[in-house]
């Protein structure tokens, strides 16, 4: 049973309702914002994704790189595991669009930093959805 | 696109302070207060850094002519 949160007005989710919050979790790794959307925060969530997303398309516009695990490389897996972090745009700009970045662009080193912190802010709002969702943070 | 090196640093630290302030602060004040420190903190100290290490050789001596 939902208890009623005082602080946001919203429902923080108890023991029976995990799933749901790991449901949450899911869809706020997917789409940046999209945790804080649905837990009532929909201000945050908007501005959270518009946030998010602008740094993924400086980066894209920059031709920075867009992490994958190289052999040899074990340093390339948490950079890796850090941009996956963005949710949906990694696997739509990897997998769909083909997306690799240009290592001889100007703007490659700063483009990579771009979608780096791109997927680790992504990160941080998936951990900050699960303190909201476990009525620990407002 | 011609590139900056300022403007793409400044974008980053703008980028990267809105997000902090929204995450950490609910107050509209307090989040506009941290975003001012962040920001400023993050340009000033990259500027300050880069003061510092004017000195510095940036790579080995140009050949003589």
């Amino acid at each position: 049973m939902n208890e009623k949160d005082p602080v946001a007005g919203s429902p923080a989710l108890g023991e029976a309702d995990l799933p749901k919050v790991f449901g949450t979790l899911a869809v706020a790794w997917l789409v940046p914002g999209a945790g804080h959307f649905l837990l009532g925060r929909r201000g945050r969530g908007v501005a959270f994704l518009l946030i998010v997303l602008a740094a993924v398309v400086t980066g894209i516009l920059l031709t920075g790189n867009l992490y994958r695990v190289l052999p040899d490389q074990p340093l390339t897996i948490l950079a890796t595991l850090g941009s996956m972090g963005m949710g949906a745009p990694y696997f739509f700009l990897r997998f769909y669009l083909g997306y690799q970045g240009d290592l001889t662009s100007v703007g490659y080193e700063y483009g990579t930093a771009f979608l780096l912190t791109a997927g680790l802010m992504n990160l941080l709002l998936v951990m900050d959805a699960w303190d909201i969702a476990r009525g620990r943070k407002e | 696109m011609p590139i900056s090196h300022f403007f793409l640093m400044t974008l980053y630290a703008l980028i990267v302070s809105l997000f902090f302030a929204i995450l950490w602060r609910r107050n509209r004040r307090d989040q506009v207060r941290l975003l001012l420190q962040m920001f400023l903190g993050l340009v000033g100290g990259a500027l300050l850094l880069a003061w510092l290490m004017y000195p510095f050789p940036s790579g080995p001596p140009a050949p003589i002519p």
